[in-house]
């Protein structure tokens, strides 16, 4: 077995050395990252301010300054939530933010009250560039009171993409949206909003419009049905409180809570990483093979060591690879966490928030729990399994064209744990999720995703014991694949060759 | 002497085909025996077997006193016909790996790498990638690489292939380096000269049948000696000179001779002299390997080209 080992040595230092490898760790992190970070940066100063133009044709009651006041309002509370967090990282230590629910008069006021709690070098508070303004038309696009007739020139000018330099604006800007208010197709319809821009995507200015619209419609209603409308307003807020509880959990701490819900989905980011693991390290050994394959250089190795010796270095090797991969996936993104909580002012948060909760939930979930030693198992048996296949298959090719044949199955094959991420903790002892958890090439995904559910012991024993059985059948007959295949060259093998190699046929 | 290796009646075959048929051969410890034929003769099919890569269908072999070379492979060296190496690991590292693999320590596999990339002109290159070295110098790297846990018995795939003039003489000067410290060699290669020039003992292979077994002289003598003869004048006694098979006049004074198997070139110079023939030429031609090959595979290996 000193050779087995050797050749697992060098099969690890083989894989771990290469930039593509580290860059591989750094890379699922940096996403988790970007993902969690992206919306907070955007939402911080990445979009523009757009310039809007509205223009109010009903006859009735005036609309314009509802929809200003929307605008106005939603403007004021994106302001308040970059002060809270301005300041947050600012409090002077073991200080908490108090409440600020409302905008002041001026901000540098405001900042003066709380002067006594924030650092010496805290600065001056510059609140963001508003996200929508609202402009005047330039002269082209005056209303003059015929709607098709003023569509018709602006449509015109925003399909050229025009610039102007609106009243108050510096520089020249594009036209975001045009909002035209109408009213109703009769007296006691809600009005119209007719909005006009070349981005659709983005529908966050034209659904907060719509709501203004709609609440305002709403509120005349109830006046004119003779209801008290802000008594009406006060009830449609009110909502009923949820408390979730779980019989299973021990008594008196029944209700759910933030840690359940990790103990809950944490098994299917578990069940992606198996499976990113598995797949990935399952091509290193492929191409490690194929070249040493194509180079001749197993004939020189097989001078020196069995098949089997050869076979088992190659599987511990890059098994020993996975293992720092995920370790540094799992590592990172409790480091991550903690970063996050480091970042976002520990002192600023309430003891009990979420976010101040997270990374001492997640410690205690990895620790306390079945994850961490299911997924080391599972990976192991998974990984056996999918590895050896591919071993056997790759040792029949001459060059990773030929073997790009049988990985595509193995591929097709291995989607089908992908695509029950999302469905199994929602049924984990549902029909399908137990009957894909006595398929080996699928139990460890499935079971790790029923990991929370505590699916039957005698499903868990039997499906394990199946597993295991089946890895060792794979290994064997792999590895007789493997030994006859090996120093083969020519045509990669047929299914009725591969299966007389296996029975010794051959 | 005793044998360091030795197949007695060893045969292969996939399906239909029998690519190393009733084959024996014995390979004196210490010394340097070739491994002749052409391309399909089952010269790859032969040292696998050897090698215990691949069990034989029937007959026996004993590898440095082994039923199978598996059981002494840290005693034995390998050099496969197509070369290749980790192209990200350097040439020392190359070397250290696979003399680990044969049993040394990674210490002494180390310095062993040294000493042997200094001894033959990689010294600079130790510390390089393999794929930075040219394709000669990769192929000197391996060739060490099978040497370098000092094996009793090396087996060298067409170890010459490849290499220029330059490079040759230095694995020319390898292979002199392990016989002078008792190690056995045997080696493949369509390069006669190195055969004449190295071995002590061969084998022809022809269909993956041992065609031939001997010294390089027992071979030459498998084709009769070539005599040029010239005389100062015509002259028609030539005819009943001793041991000439056949005669072809070039000339009307000037011959070429072809003498019986075992006939020798001195009796016929001894009967030129009491004929009193005045000589003015008396050149006499060896058989050389080339064509002791040649006469034997030729017609095995065109119908294998051809097909």
């Amino acid at each position: 077995m000193r050779n087995a080992l050797l050749i697992a040595v060098r099969e690890f230092l083989d894989n771990t050395q290469t930039r593509g490898f580290w860059f591989g760790i750094l890379l699922v992190p940096l996403l988790w990252l970007v993902a969690s970070q992206v919306p907070l940066i955007l939402a911080r100063k990445g979009t523009p301010t757009r310039h809007v133009a509205l223009i109010d044709t009903t006859a009735g009651e005036r609309l314009f300054d509802v929809v200003l006041d929307q605008l106005k309002t939603a403007e004021s509370r994106r302001e308040l939530f970059h002060f809270r967090e301005w300041a947050a990282s600012r409090l002077k230590p073991g200080q908490a933010l108090p409440a600020v629910d409302k905008q002041p008069q001026a901000w540098s006021r405001l900042q003066e009250d709380l002067g006594p709690l924030m650092k010496a070098d805290a600065g001056q508070f510059a609140p963001p560039a508003p996200l929508n303004r609202l402009i005047a038309l330039p002269a082209e696009l005056q209303w003059r009171g015929d709607l098709s007739e003023f569509e018709g020139r602006l449509r015109d000018w925003m399909r050229a993409g025009r610039l102007f330099k609106p009243v108050g604006v510096d520089e020249e800007v594009p036209l975001f949206a045009v909002a035209i208010l109408q009213d109703g197709l009769t007296s006691n319809a809600p009005p119209i909003l007719r909005f006009w821009s070349v981005n659709q995507a983005d529908t966050q200015l034209q659904d907060r419009l719509v709501d203004a619209l709609s609440r305002n419609f709403r509120s005349r209603e109830y006046s004119r049905l003779g209801m008290d409308s802000s008594s009406i307003a006060r009830v449609e807020g009110s909502q009923a409180q949820l408390m979730s509880f779980n019989p299973r959990k021990a008594e008196g701490e029944e209700q759910v809570g933030v840690a359940d819900l990790l103990r809950q989905w944490a098994p299917s980011a578990f069940v992606y990483l198996l499976w990113i693991a598995v797949f990935s390290i399952s091509q290193m050994l492929l191409n490690s093979l194929i070249e040493e394959r194509s180079n001749r250089i197993l004939e020189v190795l097989l001078s020196s060591v069995t098949p089997l010796e050869l076979m088992t270095g190659k599987l511990v090797g890059v098994a020993a690879v996975g293992a720092v991969m995920t370790l540094g996936w799992i590592g990172s993104l409790v480091l991550m966490t903690f970063w996050t909580l480091h970042t976002a002012g520990a002192a600023a948060m309430a003891a009990d928030s979420i976010a101040h909760r997270l990374p001492l939930e997640l410690a205690t979930l990895l620790l306390d729990s079945w994850l961490l030693p299911a997924f080391v198992l599972y990976f192991l048996l998974g990984y056996l399994f999918y590895a050896a296949v591919i071993l056997a298959l790759g040792s029949t090719c001459n060059n990773l064209k030929e073997a790009q044949n049988f990985t595509g199955v193995i591929a097709l094959l291995m989607m089908v744990p992908l695509v029950s991420i999302t469905f199994i903790p929602k049924d984990p002892n549902g029909p399908v999720a137990t009957v894909l958890s006595w398929i080996p090439p699928y139990t460890p995904f499935v079971m790790m995703n029923r990991v929370a559910a505590n699916p039957p012991l005698r499903e868990v024993i039997g499906t394990l014991v199946l597993l295991l059985l089946s890895d060792v059948a794979v290994l064997w007959g792999c590895a007789r694949i493997f030994k006859t295949a090996v120093l083969r060259t020519g045509q990669p093998a047929s299914l009725v060759q591969l299966a007389r190699w296996v029975l010794g046929r051959d | 002497m005793l044998a360091a290796l030795e197949l007695r009646h060893v045969s292969k075959s996939f399906g239909r085909f029998h690519a190393v048929q009733d084959l024996s051969l014995s390979v004196p410890a210490g010394s340097v025996y070739g491994f002749l034929g052409p391309n399909g003769a089952g010269k790859t099919t032969s040292l696998r077997i050897i090698l215990g890569m691949l069990s034989p269908d029937s007959g026996e072999l004993s590898v440095l006193g082994s039923p199978s070379a598996m059981s002494v492979r840290n005693r034995v060296g390998y050099l496969p016909e197509e070369k290749g190496l980790y192209s990200k690991m350097t040439a020392a590292s190359v070397i250290a790996y696979f003399a680990t693999l044969k049993g040394l320590s990674s210490t002494r596999a180390n310095q062993r790498a040294r000493e042997l990339l200094g001894r033959y002109g990689l010294g600079a290159f130790a510390d390089k990638k393999v794929e930075t070295l040219s394709k000669g110098m990769g192929q000197k790297v391996q060739v060490l690489a099978s040497i370098a846990h000092d094996p009793e018995l090396v087996l060298l795939d067409e170890p010459f292939s490849g290499l220029d003039p330059v490079n040759q003489e230095v694995l020319e000067e390898i292979l002199v380096d392990l016989k002078a410290r008792g190690c056995t060699i045997l080696f493949s290669t369509h390069v006669m000269s190195h055969v004449e020039r190295l071995c002590d003992r061969l084998i022809i292979l022809g269909g993956g049948r041992g065609l031939f077994e001997g010294t390089v002289s027992e071979a030459r003598s498998l084709l009769p000696i070539r005599i040029t003869l010239e005389t100062a004048e015509a002259s028609p006694l030539l005819e009943i000179l001793p041991g000439v098979r056949s005669m072809e006049a070039q000339s009307s004074n000037r011959w070429r001779l072809e003498l019986e198997p075992g006939a020798s070139a001195s009796a016929v110079l001894e009967s030129c002299f009491e004929r009193s023939l005045r000589l003015r030429r008396f050149d006499v031609q060896d058989p050389d390997l080339h064509e002791v090959f040649v006469h034997l595979v030729g017609p095995s290996a065109r119908e294998t080209a051809l097909r």
